[in-house]
Order: C-alpha cells, then structure tokens, then sequence
C-alpha cells in the first residue's frame, strides 16, 4: 500500500528533477527493500538510532530555548499540545453549549428535573438477572456501598416489566440492573422512573474493591458527584440520568467522591476518598534560583490532598437509550449504536 | 493529519418544513439556495413541556394556509404558518370523560379539512381531532372572532371504541372517510358523513407456532390518493400490512420490517410506495403490490422516527423522530439530501409545499426542471403527461424563463439514468400485477380534475382492478 503511493507520488512530481533525486535516494536507503535479512537489519538499527538521535536532539534544543527564554525573563516559547483523538474529534452539531436557553427549557422539563431539583430524593431498587453468582453479588455489594438509599432485591423469577411496576408502586426513582454471563457481570441496565429513560450499558474491565491495592473502606455519607465530559445532547441527558442516581446535597465532611469521566465514549467509575493534608514544602533549587527570596519569606506550608481509592473500578459504554421504561420489543429508542455509524474512530456520541 | 471523512449531503431543492417537538415549539426549517442546506428560520412558541405537541395537522393551501397543532394541555393551537401567529385556540372537547381521566385523554390526532369545510372568506375549518379513550370529534371553528357564526354547525362526536387505545389516524385524499387504529383497537373505517363505521379489520389467524400477536397499531396511512380502499398499517410486531376493505377483513399482505415496533408510515404519490419508519430508527420503502422492500434509507439514524411526509410535487420525504434531526431525503435514490439538528424530540413534520425561493430565480426553474424529468421518466408512457405538468408548475409557480431549457440537461443526465434504472426494478416486480399504464394514469388525473371528479373517476376504475391479485 504504501510502496504503491510513493511510486505515485514519483509520477506526479517528476518535473523537479532535485527533489526527485533526494526521494530515490532516500528509497535506497529504505531497509525494507533490502532481501539480506542480516544487512537489512543491521540498516534499520542505524537508521532508527539516527532517528533516536535526531529526537534527543529537538529535544534539547527546546530545553535550551526554554531555559534561556527564562534567563532572560521572556515568555517561554509555547508548549505543543499533542494531537489525540479526542482534541481532533469530528465537529458535532449536538455539543452543548452554556448559552443554549432551549437546553435549559429542555432540562427543566425532562424526566429528572424532579429529583435534581430536590423535590425528591433518590431511592435506587437494585437486581440482577435470573441466575446470578460470584461476581456479581459481590459487585452489587458493592454497589449499595456506593450509592445511598439503594435496595437490593432478589430478581427471583419475576419479568423486567413486573419489577418495573412494583418499583413504580413502591415509589423507587431509579432501578438498576446487573446482568452477568458466565458469572461476570457484563452490562448494566439503568430505568428511571416512572417514565424512562433507559439506558442500556456494556459494563467491562470490573475490578473489585478488594482486588484494589491499599484501599479504602467508604463511610456512610452521601458521595459527591464528578462528570467529566458529558458534552453531547446524548451526552448531557445520559449524565443527568447518572446524576439523578445519588442524592444531590452530598456531605462535603465525608470527603467521599464518586466520578463518571466520559472519554471517548467510554464512562469510566472510580469511587475515592481524599484528604487534604498539609506539609512542610521542600526547598528545591528551582525555586532558589527563580524567586528565591518569595519562598524563603512565605510560610513552608502547602495544602495537598491525598486520594485513596475505595473501588468498584468499572467502565460503562452506552448501547442504546431507549424512551420510556424497559420494553425491549415495542420500545422506541433515542439512540441506538449502529454499525454503521463507525465509520470514522473520531466521532463520539457523548 | 487527521483523517475526517465529511458526510456529503449534496442539498435539496428549495424547501420549507415545520417541525414540532415535546417543547410545544414550533420550528421552522428552510432550504435555500444551490446546494440547499436546512437552516432553522424561525422558531416559534414558549418552551413548555405541558405544552408538548402531540399531533399536527397541514392545510396546504396556496393562500392562507394553517397549521393545527394539538397540546398535551388539551388545546388545538390553530397558527399562520407564515409568521407564527396563534390565530385560535380551542379546548378539544372532553365532555365525555369528565371523571378523574381527563388528565389521561390526549389527543391522538388531527385532521384539518381542506377542501370540505373550508371558507376562506369566514375563515372557518373543519376539524377531526380523536382522543385516545376513543373520542372522535368533528368540529368546524371559526379563525378569526366573528360576530355572526351562524353557519358553525355544532360539533359531532361519536366513539369509535370502547375499550384500549387509540394511536393513529388518518383521513383519506377526499376526506370522506377516516381511519382509527390502536392498542386493542382493530383498525376502522368510518364514513365522515353520516359518521358511520363502514368496515373492520379482523386480526390474522395465530401462526403455525401458535402464537397470537394482540392487536397494535401504531401507523395508518391510506395508500394511494385516490382511493379510501387500500388501507396500509404498521403494528407493534414490526409488521406492515396491507389491507384492502373491499376485499377481505384480513390483511392482503403482512410484511415483517427489522425487529421494532413500526412507528410512522407514509405514502407515495404513485400509489404504490409506502415509506416506513421504525423505533430503532430505520427508515425503508415498500413496494405495497408485491410486498418488497424496496431499500433503506441509511445516514445515521438513530433516534425512532415519528413522523415521515412526503412533498406533495417533487420526490423528497422529510423525517423526523426522537434524535432531534430532521432529515430530508431522495425518495427514489433513498440519498440523505440534508440534515438539520433541531434540539428537541420531533414529534411531527410538515412540508409547505408551495414554497419557493423568491431569493434567486434560478431555483424555480431548477426545480420544475426536476419535476418535468421526474415526470418525462416516470410516465413515459402517457406521451402527453410532461406537457400537462410542465402547465401546472407553470401556474404554480414563476413561469420559466427560456435559458432554463438550455441549462435543463446539466442535472437532470444523472438522474435520469437512475430514475429509468427504478422504472426498470419496478416494472420487473410489479410483473403481471400492476399494468405500468395504469400508473400512468394516476398522475395525471389527479393534477388536473378536481378532488371530488377525481375520487369518483378513481373509485370506478379501481373497483374494476382487483389490487395486487
């Protein structure tokens, strides 16, 4: 493929005879051509170590340009941004935007407006599906650690609908369910009620608390709430629908936080508690020399905060957002992910 | 570099859409210019989720058209799709049900009249609203506050079922007969005159497993303009069925689509293509003769479609559903034309049809060339057909000027190529059923006689051919 488009390319700029030159003689030099396997890789080592040596190179030469931009006082030339995929995402019409009034008109009318407001408070019916061992009540344990104001129910043999109504009933704000196959759970079913959404997610990489070095056990006080990323208008209702999963007047004296970060479509849990430490600040020798007489004037005191992880650990993809409560067969869908929008690796949905 | 592949929508024709969302908003949606790409222009009306438009309804008159638009809140919104302006609002009668279900009984939906019932000098419509406990409504109600309304006949209400849900209704082309359809509720045909129930489906024997689909339905259309006999249904089992009143209770033909439930279903013109829209989504079109699909309409559509319209002239369906875009398409190359993101579940569409673009006159020509070739190929078998149409889109819009006849060729060649090559997949489907004649004459008659003349025509020409048998 490539050899084709660099013969291509030959073709077409044949008319300037020098740079054509450079190229054929830059393909001489290509180790892949060689048919020696001893030369050929003896060719591609030099050639990667020059290559090595010519980064090394850049590399101190920005250094150098920095540290002098700093002797002098000057602006320090400007740090490149790597280019990832998220930053070169594909434009999307959908992005909210904060001075959008029909979004806030939107929120104020959808479905968790009642509990983000406070009017109620959450109240979560944990369960699983039919056959359900190891892992997963472990991570329903878990899981009721977590969220406040959950309850686990055995699924026994009762249908999706049926548990639906009795939540409804029982004046449940949210159902989750758990489903596992072959003992490890594998997607995670989100209803709110009384009427919808539902969100369907692929739940994958599950690390368990106690699998998690040096963690932490969480107290009982109401989490706070982080979402990272949330951008689309998917995006922002998927995230309202997580946030009207906990409570909204969190107990800052807990210092218990729960994060949804959203990268590339992929949600991914950590649940931590942090403490804010002070400590006596090290003099290094940057700092002398740069603003010497500041740090040694100002108190040696710093505020850090220290994290500690409490697990699960777990990421969640959106399959589908259905409108209205579990109806796998009539149900009309807000979103459904279809193969055939895969077509480029940059375009996101939430 | 990053490899970005920019979606090519190639535009549309001049176009003009309303869309109406759970906000109760009213948006408007225009494409202009060469490579006509939907814009919204206007919205109209205070977002208010009580307010949510459930069902609308489109008078396309030339002059003073309207646009009724049903609320959760119970009111019918009566609105100038030319500036917004409410011109009437009135309570949908629910005298009936005036227990604790009020709050439960929305309207399920909406006819404006346009050709009975309309005086343009009063400002007076006809109007069928249906509610979903099974109230059907036929009210005439005066635009504008006028001092003498004496020739406002008082409303008629009548049930259609006693029990279940009613989802969906339609009227027919020459608005004598309505059609009622829902959850446990067989669909029906009613005669507006006489407000008579005049036939019944019978649901279709349980299949060889045994098993028994109830009864659910989702989407009704009448298939073709000119005749109230061929009735063609979406059901919650992901069916399409065709039903033919003359003929039998049971459906003629039941066509399975994908795996959810059917949410919206169109008809074409031609009298044959129904279009059809589903809750994951999918968008396809049916050849209602023999039962096949067609093709489906792909561009990302992720979001359950609610409502599908066709232009009333040239070949474009607009749809729209719960992922907030309205979309426009070829009908016949089934090619995304364009794509507009309106923020807010769509509930409904409606196309203005005699929109044109007084912007550029270049358009005009552009699109009544289309039309002539749409025509010149479509019915190639009634020689004096184009001439006839080419007349018509005269008087409807700007006469043409001489240089559009030079620049005619430089479109339509590649359509033209494509739309001999469906002409082609068709006749060879349509085997022995249909006589390619036949469609011929559809067309034409139905641009030039008027509505009453022209069901009349139809119906005798229609009972003599039997449909798809």
């Amino acid at each position: 493929m490539g050899g084709g488009k660099r013969k291509k390319d030959e073709g077409s700029d044949v008319e300037d005879g020098g740079r054509e030159n450079k190229k054929s003689s830059k393909e001489r030099m290509l180790p892949s051509m060689i048919k020696n396997k001893e030369k050929r890789s003896e060719v591609h080592a030099k050639l990667k170590h020059e290559k090595k040596k010519q980064k090394q190179k850049q590399a101190k030469a920005r250094d150098a340009a920095i540290k002098r931009a700093i002797e002098l006082g000057e602006e320090p030339p400007e740090k490149k941004v790597p280019r990832t995929i998220e930053n070169t995402r594909e434009a999307d019409e959908t992005v909210c935007r904060p001075d959008d009034e029909e979004l806030f008109a939107g929120n104020d009318a959808d479905e968790f407006s009642k509990v983000l407001k406070q009017e109620m408070t959450p109240k979560i019916l944990i369960t699983t599906n039919r056959f359900n061992s190891s892992r997963g009540p472990a991570f329903i344990q878990e899981l009721l650690s977590v969220i406040p104001n959950a309850h686990y129910h055995k699924r026994g043999t009762y249908e999706l609908k049926k548990i639906v109504e009795y939540a409804k009933k029982k004046d449940f704000t949210s159902i989750i369910v758990v489903h596992s196959n072959r003992r490890e759970p594998d997607a995670m079913l989100i209803i709110n009620l009384p009427d919808g959404p539902t969100a369907h997610f692929k739940l994958s990489k599950l690390v368990l608390r106690k699998d998690i070095k040096n963690h932490g056990n969480p107290t009982g006080h109401k989490p706070e709430l982080v979402l990272n990323n949330f951008t689309t208008r998917l995006g922002h209702r998927v995230g309202r629908m997580i946030q009207s999963l906990f409570p909204q007047d969190p107990n800052f004296r807990g210092r218990r936080v729960a994060t949804f970060h959203n990268q590339r479509d992929f949600i991914f849990f950590r649940h931590h508690r942090y403490i804010f430490e002070t400590k006596e600040k090290k003099d290094d020798s940057k700092d002398k020399t740069a603003k010497g007489a500041k740090t040694k004037t100002s108190p040696q005191e710093k505020v850090i905060a220290r994290l500690q992880e409490c697990g699960p650990r777990f990421t969640l993809k959106l399959r589908s957002l259905q409108h209205g409560t579990f109806d796998s067969k009539g149900g009309e869908y807000e979103w459904v992910h279809k193969p055939e929008m895969d077509t480029s690796r940059r375009r996101f949905f939430l | 570099m990053p490899r970005t592949i920019a979606v090519e929508c190639p535009g549309c024709a001049p176009l003009r859409a309303l869309t109406t969302d759970v906000l109760g908003l009213v948006k408007v949606v225009e494409a202009r210019g060469r490579p006509g790409i939907l814009k919204v222009v206007e919205t109209w009306g205070q977002p208010d989720a009580s307010s949510s438009v459930l069902a609308a309804s489109y008078a396309d008159h030339k002059t003073e058209p309207l646009l009724a638009v049903a609320r959760k809140n119970g009111l019918v919104d009566f609105i100038n799709p030319l500036n917004g302006e409410v011109l009437n609002s009135t309570k949908i009668d629910q005298s009936r049900s005036s227990d604790s279900s009020v709050q439960d009984d929305h309207v399920a939906g909406l006819h404006l009249f346009k050709t009975k019932g309309h005086d343009s000098f009063s400002r007076v419509v006809l109007l069928l609203a249906c509610l979903e406990k099974g109230n059907a409504c036929l009210t005439s109600i005066a635009i504008k506050d006028q001092p003498q309304d004496s020739d406002i006949c008082s409303p008629v209400t009548w049930n259609v079922c006693s029990a279940g849900k009613i989802l969906c209704s339609a009227v027919d082309k020459s608005e004598n007969y309505a059609l009622f359809g829902g959850k446990g509720v067989e669909l029906n045909l009613w005669d507006l005159e006489n407000c008579s129930k005049s036939w019944t489906a019978k649901p279709p024997p349980s299949n060889n497993l045994n098993i028994f689909y109830p009864t659910w339905f989702t989407a009704a259309t009448f298939l073709s303009e000119g005749d109230h006999r061929k009735i063609v249904a979406g059901t919650n089992n992901q069916q399409v069925r065709l039903y033919d009143t003359s003929a039998q209770r049971r459906p003629v033909i039941s066509v399975n689509f994908r795996e959810s439930a059917v949410r919206a279903v169109c008809e074409d013109i031609d009298g044959y293509t129904v279009y059809v829209g589903n809750g994951t989504g999918d968008l396809a079109s049916f050849d209602m003769r023999t039962g096949k699909l067609l093709g489906c309409f792909i561009g990302k559509c992720s979001g359950s479609i609610r409502s599908i319209v066709r232009h009333p002239e040239s070949s474009i369906i607009a749809s729209c559903g719960l992922d907030s875009y309205l979309r426009v398409w070829d009908a016949k190359t089934r090619q995304l034309l364009s794509a507009v993101f309106l923020k807010q579940h769509l509930t409904n569409v409606v196309i203005d049809s005699h929109f044109s673009d007084e912007g550029s006159g270049g358009n005009n020509c552009d699109q009544s060339d289309y039309l002539q070739v749409r025509n010149d190929t479509e019915i190639m078998d009634d020689e004096e057909m184009p001439s006839k149409t080419m007349k018509i889109d005269d008087e409807e819009l700007v006469p043409i000027p001489d240089k559009s006849k030079s620049s005619k060729t430089k479109k339509p060649s590649g359509i033209e190529k494509k739309k001999s090559k469906n002409r082609n997949r068709y006749n060879d489907e349509a085997s022995e059923t249909f006589e390619s004649e036949d469609m011929g004459e559809l067309v034409p008659i139905k641009r030039k006689k008027s509505s009453k003349e022209r069901s009349k025509s139809l119906e005798q020409k229609k009972s003599k051919k039997a449909f798809g048998q």
